[in-house]
């Protein structure tokens, strides 16, 4: 299983995740939806990418963020009918390694890709993505691909 | 009324690819049912087991919030669109709970990249504490896998000295440590795998006086004990302090596997109402047992104690898992809860520890109804060259390691039913290892109309004041 961006996408994420720093940046990957979006080991190709604010109120932003529902939704309807969606999330995790969390599983929804970035004192160092399993129960890793231009 | 449910990208893949879908509804609870009559996988990603709305599923009336409004009973009318929107949320852990240190967060990385163990998980097993009851053959892999773990405080409670003998199977001890204290062995070899918790060693003799206080100072108890009335004492005391056991025994060449006296299920009375006849079921010392298969056993008590510790997956509540080493074949029996169990079922009778000893019939005293002589007699009675049968009733490898002179062999298990071809115009002498199976033979004979005589201390006893030569583990 993949995710595929270009190269360029992947700066945007990690450079939006480094200026969020010490709060979790988070944002949306889009792209095609592909035909069986629940198969395990599924590709995926990223062609844009939308960093959204941190919605979780200023006590834990450094350790959670929340996507406001009601941007979402703005983006699922400007999609609507043209074949692309968002296909998956990015966050980060502030000092902390790039694997999903209890509480990232616990919030998971299926079948769409979660990119973690791993910051360290404001640096991206490591980047990880995840598939949920559909029984909800752990997450799979998945490949990275950095398309060149 | 016809209303549209708007679907996410993530979840169209279980709804035909559809964006949309319209159904006939009155309430927005209504549509949702609709919607999962026509695509049936949509509903366990969205609902709970108990049928709830999963925390990160939002549902919005054209451009309300149904929490804001009815929830599920929010009204819907013709042309409305029912929007579910995930919430998209996450995060790292908070870094002021963190209370590993830098050194625990390397040490524990395989369990942390586990969603299932995850830092939460990780402390949560380094503020547990878990009582092993032996530091024998069980306890050995045991603890070891509780402390590399990190289970934070592991409490063991023994009073032996390691012998040579325990060796072949006893991994946490090792041959410089023959002839110190168990515990002081195991302690050791626990710190220096993982120095980032605490051992307890509690050097007593489990009772009826101790148990309860020990067991409330810990979260869950692994009973690794070879007796029986340590056995039905770990079990009263966990049922009666409320803390599950994580269960395991060993025999030979098989073991048994079970988590008794969990909530809401049983324990090892409701499978064991009592205990077997003193001396029918030779111990480990008597019956000789494969050195790995307390690894075996030992080790996925490890497993049930932290998926106890953690809350994940199916604890062995419920079911006795019986595991075969020669046949490398693994059962498993239902176990039910006894609703007249003595000590967990409706009205319990027993509500402190008892007398284990007296229960296990341990305290029977068969010197009172059964001639007995000493091993000074057994040896004056030889060289007169009396004539009698000496009987030796141990197990066949036991008889062919040390046998006093002359003896002929019938393990005490064939006894009942080898007894018609022995002849009773005869004399017979009956000795074991220690006099306790001999002594049930002789009970048995004397009950058969035989003249049997038992021979006080057994073998050990001739080893010791006969024949020193003579070597007896």
């Amino acid at each position: 299983m993949t995710l595929k961006a270009r190269r360029a996408l992947e700066g945007a994420v990690t450079g939006a995740c480094e200026s969020a720093y010490p709060d979790e940046g988070c944002g949306l990957l889009l792209g095609p939806v592909p035909d069986a979006f629940d198969r395990p080991g599924r590709a995926l190709f990223v062609d844009e990418v939308r960093p959204l604010p941190n919605g979780w109120d200023a006590s834990a932003k450094t350790n959670r963020y929340l996507i406001d529902p009601r941007l979402l939704a703005k983006v699922e309807n400007e999609l609507s009918g043209t074949g692309r969606g968002v296909v998956g999330f990015y966050h980060s995790h502030p000092d902390h390694p790039a694997w999903p969390s209890p509480f990232d599983l616990m919030m998971a929804w299926p079948c769409l890709s979660y990119w973690i970035v791993r910051v360290d004192g404001g640096k991206a160092v490591d980047g990880r993505s995840w598939q949920r399993t559909e029984d909800g129960r752990s997450f799979v890793e998945e490949e990275i691909v950095l398309l060149e231009e | 009324m016809t209303v549209d449910i708007r679907l996410p990208t993530a979840l169209r893949a279980f709804a035909d690819k559809q964006e949309k879908v319209s159904v006939q509804a009155k309430t927005v609870g209504e549509a949702l049912d609709a919607l999962f009559a026509k695509h049936d996988r949509l509903k366990a990603q969205l609902l709970s087991p108990d049928g709830k709305l999963r925390t990160f599923v939002n549902v919005y009336v054209n451009e309300d919030d149904a929490r804001d409004k009815q929830g599920l009973a929010t009204p819907v009318k013709d042309g409305d669109t029912v929007l579910i929107v995930p919430a998209i949320a996450g995060g790292a852990t908070l870094a002021a709970e963190a209370e590993l240190s830098k050194a625990e967060l390397k040490r524990y990385d395989r369990h942390l990249i586990l969603p299932e163990v995850g830092l939460e998980g990780q402390k949560k097993l380094k503020k547990s504490a878990v009582l092993c009851v032996g530091a024998g053959g069980l306890g050995s892999p045991l603890a070891l896998y509780l402390a590399a773990a990190g289970v934070g405080r592991i409490g063991i409670v023994d009073f032996d000295a390691v012998d040579e003998s325990n060796l072949q199977r006893q991994i946490l001890h090792d041959t410089l440590s023959v002839g110190t204290s168990k515990l002081a062995s195991a302690k050791k070899r626990l710190l220096a795998l993982n120095p980032h918790i605490t051992v307890e060693t509690h050097e007593i003799r489990l009772s009826s006086a101790n148990a309860i206080e020990l067991f409330k100072q810990y979260d869950v108890i692994a009973d690794g004990t070879d007796n029986f009335p340590t056995r039905y004492l770990v079990n009263d005391a966990c049922v009666l302090t409320g803390k599950p056991n994580a269960y395991g025994s060993i025999f030979r060449f098989e073991g048994q596997l079970s988590v008794f006296a969990a909530k809401d299920g049983p324990c090892y009375r409701c499978l064991y109402p009592e205990p077997p006849p003193p001396g029918l079921v030779p111990s480990c010392a008597e019956g000789g047992v494969l050195g790995v298969l307390p690894g075996v056993i030992g080790t996925m008590q490890a497993v049930e104690t932290i998926k106890l510790l953690l809350g994940i997956g199916h604890p062995l509540v419920g079911r006795l898992m019986l595991y075969d080493a020669l046949e490398q074949s693994w059962r498993t029996l239902k176990v039910k809860k006894n609703p007249a169990c003595p000590v967990c079922g409706d009205n319990p009778t027993i509500q402190a520890p008892i007398d284990y000893e007296a229960f296990c019939g341990l305290k029977e005293k068969p010197v009172s109804t059964i001639r007995e002589i000493t091993v000074e007699e057994l040896k004056l009675k030889l060289d007169k060259k009396e004539k009698f049968v000496l009987l030796d009733v141990r197990e066949p490898h036991e008889h062919a390691a040390a046998k006093i002179p002359g003896a002929i062999l019938i393990p005490l298990g064939e006894l009942h039913l080898r007894a018609a071809d022995l002849d009773k115009a005869h004399v017979y002498v009956v000795h074991c290892r220690s006099g306790a199976r001999s002594a049930r033979a002789v009970m048995l004979l004397c009950e058969k109309g035989f003249n049997a005589t038992n021979v006080a201390g057994g073998i050990l006893a001739w080893a010791d004041r006969i024949d020193p030569s003579l070597r007896v583990s």
